[in-house]
């Protein structure tokens, strides 16, 4: 089978990234998350969402984001940052999750062999962040300021820069960018874009995410 | 999107039937995206091998492959979503809620 270069090279991008020191995390707690996250997608009887298996908050966050996401109520966020997290460490935690689920996810959909993950690389977190943070109104989480100048989506992870380019990175091979984005005709010469706008639709029912 | 970029390419779609149990949207290949699709977000490999078999069958590996991107594009497009509590702003909230109404899935725990 013959996978797109891009889409191989993005795919190994993203988890050399999830094994990496993160701006609050030190790649070992990143590849901890990961694992949870990937065990998490793939499990055949998870635990409900109420439960929080870890007794960790990271890694019950990881593994609610990674199998339940469309459990997730602001209660909840709120519940977790009033424990301890630092509403910083939740993004990065998505970021990490949402970096190791897709290479795993298309490798299952594809039927290729599953990757694993890279052994955590030595260092201390890198403190990158946003220069300047700004609470959201259409996210529960801070953004990079100005807050709500983009759709949701796209300000999602600004706070963590790193996270936020290894997201559209991943955005462009996998789907478009945004520039081809605005083209209704754009494809690659396989899907037509209503075709994939169709398995867009329908997995995001699935996943029951309204956005 | 779905509505849009199908309107202009001039094979309106079905928005319809991503919550269908069965159909095509009224597009090329519709059913077996479907079933490919569903089959991913299932826990039944065998169900998924099928569903994978059969879209190669019908358009090629090139075809599956970029199908099966996209699912892994939105498997981490809806948690950055879900996991960020993304909402609409006003302009747009109008036309997703009624949209939602006419999907039923305005009841989703992410709707609220």
């Amino acid at each position: 089978m013959i996978v797109r270069d891009d889409l191989v090279e993005a795919h190994r991008v993203s988890l050399a990234h999830v094994a990496s020191p993160g701006a609050r995390l030190t790649a070992a707690r990143r590849v901890q998350i990961a694992e949870v996250a990937r065990d998490a997608y793939l499990a055949v009887e998870p635990s409900p969402p109420w439960v929080r298996p870890f007794g960790d908050p990271a890694l019950d966050v990881a593994y609610r984001i990674a199998r339940h996401a469309g459990t997730i109520t602001e209660q909840w966020y709120e519940q977790i940052i009033t424990e301890g997290m630092h509403p910083l460490d939740w993004v990065e935690i998505v970021g990490v999750v949402i970096a190791t689920i897709p290479p795993v996810a298309f490798a299952r959909a594809a039927g290729v062999a599953l990757p694993g993950l890279p052994a955590p690389i030595d260092g201390e977190p890198t403190g990158r962040e946003a220069a300047e943070l700004a609470p959201a109104k259409l996210n529960w989480v801070p953004v990079a300021a100005p807050a709500d100048k983009v759709a949701s989506v796209v300000q999602a992870l600004s706070a963590l820069p790193d996270e936020w380019d290894n997201l559209w990175r991943l955005a462009g091979a996998q789907y478009m960018s945004d520039r081809q984005m605005d083209d209704p005709l754009w494809n690659r010469g396989t899907l037509s874009r209503p075709q994939m706008e169709l398995v867009a639709g329908r997995l995001s029912l699935i996943r029951e995410c309204f956005f | 999107m779905l509505s849009w970029s199908s309107t202009e390419s001039g094979t309106p779609a079905d928005i319809m039937a991503i919550t269908e149990e069965a159909g095509d949207a009224g597009l090329p290949l519709g059913a077996e995206l479907i079933a490919f699709t569903d089959a991913i977000a299932g826990a039944d490999d065998a169900a998924l091998v099928a569903a994978r078999d059969a879209l190669v069958t019908v358009a090629g590996e090139a075809f599956m492959i970029d199908a099966a991107a996209v699912v892994a594009n939105f498997e981490m497009m809806t948690r950055v979503a879900d996991g960020t509590g993304a909402r609409f702003s006003e302009e747009g909230a109008d036309h997703r809620a009624a949209l939602g109404d006419k999907l039923h899935i305005s009841g989703f725990t992410s709707a609220h």
